[in-house]
C-alpha cells in the first residue's frame, strides 16, 4: 500500500464521508492523530497531524486494506475532525498532560536506545486500544524491564526510588496503614521520620489517594518510587499472618454450617447410627425382605440417577445450551472497557511446569496489563518459588507464597490467593492448563450479557493428550460427556451445577461475600457451585475449552479420582445437614438437581456389588439371588443392566461426537472397564473420607512428555 | 524454479496445541457452524399423532370389536406382554424367543391392567400408537422438505387412508412397530443430510437398535443407512477419523442389541443364531410353498404394482434425480430397491413362512413417500407440483389397492378386511383365500365360562403356545398352569400327573396338530375320556375336569418337547 504525503485539494474542512470516518477505531484515530474522510481517484485520504512520523504510516498502513495517502492537517483540525465521527466521552479522553508525558516517556525510551521503534509502535497500537500506561505496556511485552520504567517514572515525576528486594521491613511501622488500603493502592509504609511516613509506592499517588493514607497514617507521607513486583511480595509479606488466618479460617468461622471441617454433623450421625440400627433389627427379623427392600432402593438410586443423566444429555445433543461470542463480537469489543482480571494459578511441586505455564497465560488474547495472574505456591515448595524467581517475570505475575499450615489444599492457596487479587473478575487455571486463547474476553461479554444474578461463568474442561493411551481416552469421553452435554443443559435448566476444578470464572466480590472457597472440602469447586446456587446465584457455561493433562496414569488417576469422589460425599454431607433448609433455598428442582448429581458418585459404590451379583448369578444360578429381584425390582434391574449400561456407554460416544472427537469414538465403547475404575477409586475416596477426610490427593502432572 | 518453502518445525518443547476453533476447521458436522434446523413445533406433532392414533383407535375398535376382523398373531404377544405383569409368577421370559422381543415388550404397558388386557379394545391401540408415530415423522420430513402445509396435510391423509396403513395400523399387528422404528431411523437420516447435525446420526442409530429387535429385517436399512453415512461423508470432504467415529456412533448400539440378543440366544436356546434361524417368520419356512425366480419376480411385480403403485414413479424418479449430484437420492433408491427385493429374498433365503404377503407391500409404499418427498425437496421451485402430484397418485391407489385386496393371493386378513368395509357386516366365522376362520367367539365364550366359573392360582393346565387367546381373554394368566410358568419341564411332568400338581382343568384345543396338551388327552379332546369329562367346550376348545385321584392310563411323554423357553406359536396369523 503506498502513503504518499501531500497537501491535497480536498480538505477535512470540505466534510468527512461518514462510512470512511469509522474506518479507523476511536483510541487509534486519538492516539496517533489521524482520520479518514473522503476517497478521491480510488485512494483515500488520511488527516494526520504528523506525517512525518514513521510509524503512523506504518500503522495506518496495517489498519488499512487500500491505497491511502496521508494529509497534513493542524491537530485541532483533526481533533475536532475525530470529536465529530465518535463523540468523546470523558472517561476515553487523554489529557494533555498524560500525553505530555507518554509522549516525554517514549522519547526518552527511544533516544536513550532502550526501546526499538518496534517496540514502541507495538505499545503504542496497544495503547491506543486499551488505554493503559505505556510504560506499563513496554514491561509487560518484556520489552523494558520494571526497575528501567520506575526509573524513568523517577525522572518523570522527580520521585525518588527505593529498593525493596532484599528489605526487612519493620513490621510496626508497615502495619501502620491498614491492610486494605495497602492492597488497593499498592503501597507500603518503610520508614517513619519524626515528621513523616515514607511510602513506597508501585505509581505515583493521585491527590486523593494520597490524602487517605495521610489521614490513615495521621501522618504526611513522602513517596518512593518502587519495583511492582518487589513492593506485591512486600505487602505479602508484611500481612501474610492476616491473609492465612482469613484463607482458613473465614467460612469456617463465619458459615460454619457449610464448611467441611467437621465431616459428619452430630445430627447426621445420629440419624445415620439410627438407620443402622433400624436396618440391622429389621435384617434380623426378615432377612429376606430387608435384602429385597435394599436391592430395590439401590436400583431405584441407579435408575433416578440414570434417568436424570440420560434427560440432561438429550436436552443438549445437537444443541448449543451454552452461550457463545462470535469471533465478529471480539473483534469489535473495545478493550478500553475490559477489566483487570485475575488468574488464580495453584502450584505445588511443578518447577517444571511452570515456563509452559508463562507461555500459555501470555498466549491469553488479553491486554497483559490488565491481567493480574497469581501464582501461589506453598512455603514449603522451594524448588517452584525459586524456578519462578529465576524467570524475572514481569509485573503481571505475582508470586504468592502461602504460609506453611493446615490443611494444605488448593482452596486455601486459592482463598490466600483471592485476598491480592486486584481483578474484577477471577478465575482458576491449574498449572498445565491451556484454555483458548479468546476465553477471558468470552467470559467478559458473557457476564455483561448474563442476569444479573449470574456469579460464575464455567468455561469447558477437556485433555489435550487424549490420544496418549487407554485411559486418558476414556478420560477424554468422559469430560466430553460432562463439559459438552450435562453442564451445559444443567446450566440452561438453572439447576446447582458442580463446577469443574478449573476454569471457572468468578465476580470477585461475589466470591469474597461467599467467604470463597472451603478449605476443607477436598472438592471445593463443586461445593462453591452448590453454595452459589443456595444463595441465589447461577452459573452459566460458555463455549470456550480449557485443554488440561488427561492423567495417563492409573495410581495417579487413582488418586485423584478418588479425591473428587471424597469430596462429592463430603458436599453431599454438608449440604445435606439441614436438608428442609437447603429445599427452601434451592426448590425442589435443585434440591433433586443437587442430590442426584451427588448421587453419582454414591451409585459408583454399588457398581461392584451389583456386578459380583450378577457375575455369581451367571455361574451358579444361586437361589438367593434371584429371591433378591423379584417382580418388578427385577425389572428395573434389567432394565438397568442392559439398557441403562449400554445408554451409559453411549452417552460417552455421543459427548465425544458432539465436541468433535471422532477419534475416541470406538474407546467409549470400553467405558464399562473405565467404570470398574472409577468404582475403584470410589471405594478409596468413601474410605478416607472416614480415616483421613482431609488430605489432598495431589495429581502429579507433567506425565505426558510429548506435550 | 523456486527454492522450496520449509515449513518451520516446532521445537519439541513448544508443541502445537490445537485450540478448539482449529480443531474443529475441518469437521464437516461441528456443533454450531451447520445451516439451521426447522423449528420444532411440538404441538403440531402432538396433534398429528392425537389424530391419527385416535382415528386408528377409532376404526380399529369397529373393525377388531365389531367386525372380528382380529389378528391371532396380536392376541398371541397380548398375551404374553399380559404374562410378564400378571403370570404367577410374573417373569420377563414370557415374551419367548419366536417373536422379535420388542414387538411384545412395547406392547405390555398396555396390558398393566388386566381389565383392559381382556378387552379387544386394546388390539388396535397396539399398532394404532406406532403407526400415528409415523405420520408425525412423515410430517417431519415434509416440513424439512419444505412442502407447503396444506399439500402437507393433504400427502399424511391420503397416505394415513391407504388400506394397507389402514389394515395394520389399525388392526393390531406388529409390522407397525418396527416400520414405524425404522421411518424414525430413516428420517433422522433425512434430518442429518439436510442439517449435517450429528444428533440425527445418533438418533438414527439408536432407532434402528431398537427396530431390530422389533423386526429383525430392519438390519437390511440399517445396513444401508451404515454405507450411506460413510459415502455421505467421504463425499463432503470428512477425514477419516470422522467418518469412522460417525460410524461407530451410528452402528454402535444396533452392534450392542445384535450381540447382547445373540449371547441371549447362545446361553438360553444353545444356539446363538436361533434369533433367525428359528423365529415365527423363518421356523416353519421349510414345507413352504416353491418358488422359482420367475415367480419371485413375478409375485414381487405384483406386490408392488398392486400394494405400493406410487414406487413404479418414485423409484426412477430417485434415480434420475440422484444422478443429478443428489446423493440423497440415489441412496433412498436404494433403500427403496431393497423394500422391493426383500420378500423375495427372505422366500430365496428360507427366511419366512409366509412368502410374497401383501403386508410386505407396506414398507415399500412408506419408503416409496419418502422417496417422493425427497425428489420434491429436491425439485426446487417446482415443489408444490410434484408434492401435488404424490398427492394424486397417493389418492388414486387407494380404491387400487381395495380393490387387490379382495383376490390377493397371499395375504392375511386383507379380504376380510375388504369385505367388511364393503358389506359392514361381521365377519366372524368368514373363510379367508389361505383357509383360515375369523373371529374370536369360540375364544370369548371358553373365557367368559372360565372367568365365570373357575378360580383359584395354577388350576387349569394348557399348552399357552396354542391357547393363549383364552388366556388373554380372561386376563388371569395366573388361573393357568402354563409352560411359562416354571418352563417346559416341569410343565411336561404336570402334563403327565396333572392330579399331582394340583390341576383341576386341562383346556384342550380341539386342532390336535400343534397343542401339546391335546396330544396327550386326544380322547379328552373327543369326549370319549370318561375320566376327563368335559366341563364346557367351543369349537375351537375343551375344558375338561381332573379328580384329585386322576391318573393317566398311558404314561407315554408328548411328542416333540421343545426347549424350555422356546414357546411355539399359533403357526400363524389365522385361526
Amino acid at each position: 500500500m503506498t502513503a504518499t504525503i501531500v497537501a491535497s485539494a480536498t480538505r477535512l474542512t470540505d466534510g468527512i464521508d461518514p462510512e470512511l470516518g469509522l474506518l479507523l477505531p476511536e483510541g487509534f484515530c486519538r492516539t496517533f492523530r489521524v482520520m479518514p474522510y473522503a476517497e478521491v481517484d480510488g485512494q483515500l485520504l488520511v488527516a494526520a497531524a504528523d506525517v512525518a512520523d514513521p510509524i503512523v504510516e506504518r500503522v495506518v498502513d496495517e489498519l488499512i486494506t487500500r491505497p491511502f495517502v496521508l494529509v497534513r492537517h493542524t491537530v485541532n483540525e483533526i481533533n475536532g475532525a475525530i470529536d465529530a465521527v465518535y463523540p468523546p466521552l470523558e472517561e476515553n479522553l487523554e489529557s494533555p498532560e498524560a500525553r505530555r508525558a507518554r509522549t516525554q516517556m517514549a522519547q526518552m525510551l527511544t533516544r536513550s536506545g532502550l526501546v526499538t521503534e518496534d517496540q514502541l509502535r507495538t505499545a503504542t497500537l496497544e495503547y491506543s486500544r486499551t488505554g493503559d500506561p505505556l510504560g506499563d505496556i513496554l514491561v509487560s511485552h518484556g520489552a523494558i524491564s520494571e526497575d528501567v520504567l520506575v526509573a524513568a517514572l523517577s525522572e518523570l515525576h522527580q520521585l525518588q526510588r527505593v529498593g525493596l528486594t532484599d528489605f526487612e521491613p519493620d513490621t510496626d511501622v508497615a502495619r501502620a496503614l491498614p491492610e486494605a488500603l495497602a492492597q488497593e493502592l499498592q503501597v507500603v509504609p518503610v520508614a517513619r521520620t519524626g515528621t513523616e511516613f515514607l511510602l513506597a509506592v508501585a505509581r505515583p499517588l493521585g491527590r486523593e489517594d494520597l490524602a487517605r493514607v495521610e489521614s490513615a497514617l495521621g501522618k504526611p507521607v513522602r513517596q518512593l518510587l518502587a519495583n511492582r513486583t518487589d513492593l506485591d511480595q512486600l505487602v505479602q509479606r508484611v500481612h501474610a499472618h492476616h491473609y492465612a488466618e482469613i484463607a482458613t479460617r473465614l467460612v469456617m468461622e463465619t458459615r460454619p454450617e457449610e464448611s467441611a471441617h467437621v465431616v459428619v454433623s452430630p445430627t447426621q450421625k445420629a440419624f445415620f447410627v439410627c438407620a443402622l440400627i433400624v436396618t440391622v433389627l429389621v435384617g434380623v427379623v426378615w432377612p429376606t425382605k430387608t435384602m429385597i427392600g435394599l436391592v430395590a432402593l439401590c436400583s431405584l438410586a441407579y435408575l433416578s440417577v440414570s434417568i436424570y443423566k440420560f434427560r440432561l444429555t438429550l436436552r443438549a445433543l445437537g444443541t448449543h445450551l451454552e452461550y457463545d461470542v462470535t469471533d465478529e463480537e471480539l473483534a469489535d469489543l473495545d478493550e478500553r472497557i475490559l477489566p483487570i482480571y485475575t488468574i488464580l494459578v495453584p502450584l505445588y511441586k511443578e518447577a517444571g511446569i511452570v515456563p509452559r505455564l508463562v507461555r500459555d497465560m501470555n498466549a491469553l488474547d488479553y491486554p497483559k496489563t490488565r491481567l493480574d495472574v497469581k501464582l501461589l505456591c506453598e512455603e514449603d515448595d522451594v524448588e517452584t518459588i525459586a524456578k519462578i524467581q529465576s524467570m524475572n517475570l514481569p509485573p503481571h505475575f505475582h508470586l504468592v507464597v502461602v504460609p506453611d499450615s493446615l490443611p494444605k489444599t488448593k482452596p486455601k492457596a486459592c482463598n490466600y490467593g483471592l485476598q491480592l487479587s486486584k481483578g474484577k473478575y477471577c478465575v482458576i487455571f491449574d498449572a498445565e492448563d491451556r484454555p483458548d486463547p479468546d476465553q477471558l474476553k468470552k467470559a467478559f461479554v458473557t457476564f455483561t450479557r448474563v442476569d444479573r444474578n449470574v456469579a460464575c461463568v464455567q468455561a469447558k474442561l477437556n485433555h489435550f493428550n487424549q490420544d496418549q493411551n487407554m485411559l486418558t481416552a476414556w478420560f477424554a469421553n468422559e469430560y466430553s460427556m460432562h463439559f459438552e452435554l450435562i453442564l451445559p443443559a444443567m446450566g440452561a435448566s438453572e439447576s446447582p451445577i458442580p463446577l469443574g476444578g478449573t476454569s471457572n470464572h468468578f465476580v470477585t466480590s461475589t466470591l469474597r461475600e461467599l467467604g470463597a472457597w472451603d478449605p476443607f472440602n477436598v472438592t471445593e469447586d463443586a461445593d462453591l457451585g452448590i453454595r452459589l446456587h443456595r444463595e441465589g446465584y447461577r452459573t452459566a457455561m460458555i463455549d470456550s475449552t480449557t485443554l488440561e493433562e488427561a492423567n495417563s496414569v492409573v495410581p495417579n488417576w487413582i488418586r485423584q479420582r478418588s479425591r473428587w469422589n471424597k469430596g462429592y460425599y463430603q458436599t453431599w454431607l454438608v449440604h445435606m445437614r439441614n436438608p428442609f433448609q437447603l429445599l427452601s433455598q434451592v426448590g425442589l428442582k435443585g434440591f433433586l438437581s443437587f442430590n442426584l448429581t451427588m448421587g453419582s458418585a454414591f451409585v459408583l459404590l454399588l457398581n461392584p456389588i451389583f456386578w459380583a451379583l450378577t457375575t455369581l448369578y451367571v455361574f451358579t444360578q444361586a437361589g438367593f439371588i434371584e429371591q433378591l429381584f423379584p417382580g418388578i425390582v427385577f425389572y428395573v434391574a434389567s432394565a438397568m443392566l442392559f439398557v441403562g449400561n449400554f445408554i451409559f456407554i453411549y452417552l460417552n460416544v455421543a459427548g465425544s461426537l458432539q465436541r468433535g472427537e471422532f477419534g475416541i469414538t470406538g474407546t467409549a465403547l470400553l467405558s464399562p472397564l473405565y467404570w470398574g475404575l472409577m468404582s475403584l477409586a470410589a471405594w478409596k475416596g468413601f474410605i478416607q473420607l472416614f480415616t483421613n477426610p482431609f488430605y489432598w490427593e495431589k495429581t502429579e502432572h507433567g506425565l505426558d512428555e510429548e506435550h | 524454479m523456486s527454492a522450496p518453502v520449509i515449513e518451520p518445525t516446532p521445537a519439541p518443547s513448544e508443541p502445537v496445541i490445537k485450540r478448539t476453533r482449529e480443531r474443529l476447521a475441518g469437521t464437516v458436522q461441528a456443533v454450531g457452524h451447520r445451516p439451521h434446523d426447522i423449528p420444532r413445533r411440538r404441538w403440531e406433532s402432538l396433534a398429528i399423532f392425537a389424530f391419527f392414533a385416535v382415528a386408528y383407535i377409532w376404526f380399529g375398535y369397529w373393525l377388531v370389536v365389531e367386525m372380528h376382523v382380529v389378528s391371532f398373531e396380536t392376541l398371541d404377544r397380548l398375551n404374553r406382554s399380559l404374562m410378564v405383569w400378571h403370570n404367577d409368577p410374573a417373569k420377563l421370559s414370557a415374551i419367548g424367543f419366536d417373536y422379535p422381543p420388542l414387538t411384545t415388550l412395547l406392547i405390555s404397558p398396555l396390558t398393566l391392567v388386566p381389565a383392559l388386557a381382556r378387552s379387544l379394545a386394546i388390539v388396535p391401540v397396539a399398532s394404532a400408537l406406532f403407526a400415528a408415530g409415523t405420520m408425525v415423522i412423515l410430517n417431519s420430513m415434509l416440513r424439512r422438505a419444505q412442502v407447503l402445509t396444506a399439500l402437507r396435510y393433504a400427502v399424511l391423509l391420503a397416505v394415513g387412508a391407504n388400506p394397507l396403513v389402514l389394515l395394520y395400523g389399525a388392526g393390531g399387528s406388529r409390522q407397525f412397530i418396527w416400520i414405524s422404528l425404522v421411518m424414525v431411523a430413516v428420517g433422522a437420516l433425512f434430518a442429518w443430510y439436510v442439517t449435517a447435525d450429528i444428533r440425527f446420526i445418533m438418533i438414527s442409530g439408536l432407532a434402528f437398535s431398537v427396530a431390530t429387535l422389533a423386526g429383525y429385517s430392519s438390519l437390511i436399512w440399517f445396513a444401508i443407512g451404515a454405507l450411506m453415512i460413510g459415502s455421505v461423508l467421504s463425499r463432503l470432504g470428512a477425514r477419516g477419523e470422522e467418518i469412522e467415529g460417525t460410524t461407530v456412533g451410528f452402528a454402535a448400539p444396533t452392534a450392542y442389541v445384535i450381540a447382547l440378543w445373540t449371547a441371549f440366544n447362545l446361553i438360553l436356546l444353545s444356539n446363538p443364531f436361533a434369533w433367525i434361524t428359528d423365529s415365527s417368520d423363518a421356523a416353519s419356512s421349510i414345507g413352504v410353498e416353491h418358488f422359482t425366480f420367475l415367480e419371485l419376480a413375478q409375485y414381487t411385480g405384483q406386490l408392488v404394482l398392486y400394494g405400493a403403485p406410487l414406487a413404479i414413479v418414485v423409484l426412477p424418479a430417485l434415480i434420475f434425480t440422484g444422478f443429478r449430484s443428489n446423493g440423497f437420492a440415489l441412496w433412498l433408491a436404494v433403500m427403496l430397491a431393497a423394500s422391493i427385493l426383500a420378500p423375495a429374498a427372505s422366500v430365496a433365503l428360507g427366511l419366512t413362512d409366509a412368502p410374497m404377503l401383501m403386508r410386505n407391500a407396506l414398507l415399500i409404499l412408506l419408503f416409496a413417500v419418502i422417496g417422493a418427498i425427497w425428489v420434491a425437496r429436491s425439485s426446487g421451485t417446482q415443489n408444490a407440483v410434484v408434492s401435488a402430484i404424490l398427492v394424486a397418485l397417493l389418492i388414486g391407489s387407494i380404491p387400487w389397492t381395495f380393490h387387490a385386496m379382495k383376490t390377493y393371493r397371499y395375504q392375511n386378513l386383507e379380504s376380510s378386511f375388504a369385505a367388511a368395509i364393503s358389506t359392514r357386516e361381521s365377519q366372524e366365522g368368514a373363510r379367508t383365500p389361505t383357509g383360515g376362520t375369523v373371529g374370536t367367539a369360540s375364544e370369548q365364550a371358553m373365557a367368559d365360562f372360565i372367568r365365570a366359573n373357575i378360580s383359584g392360582k395354577s388350576t387349569i393346565l394348557t399348552d399357552n403356545a396354542q391357547t393363549y387367546a383364552v388366556m388373554l381373554l380372561t386376563g388371569d394368566p395366573a388361573l393357568f398352569f402354563d409352560r411359562v410358568d416354571r418352563s417346559d419341564g416341569p410343565w411336561q411332568e404336570a402334563a403327565k400327573d396333572p392330579a399331582g400338581y394340583d390341576v383341576r382343568y386341562l383346556l384342550l384345543s380341539t386342532d390336535t396338530s400343534e397343542d401339546l396338551l391335546s396330544q396327550l388327552y386326544s380322547d379328552a379332546v373327543d369326549g370319549t375320556d370318561t375320566l376327563l369329562p368335559e366341563v364346557f367346550s367351543t369349537p375351537r376348545y375343551t375344558l375338561v375336569g381332573v379328580t384329585p385321584d386322576y391318573q393317566r392310563p398311558d404314561s407315554s411323554s408328548p411328542a416333540a418337547p421343545t426347549p424350555a423357553l422356546d414357546d411355539t406359536t399359533s403357526g400363524g396369523s389365522v385361526q
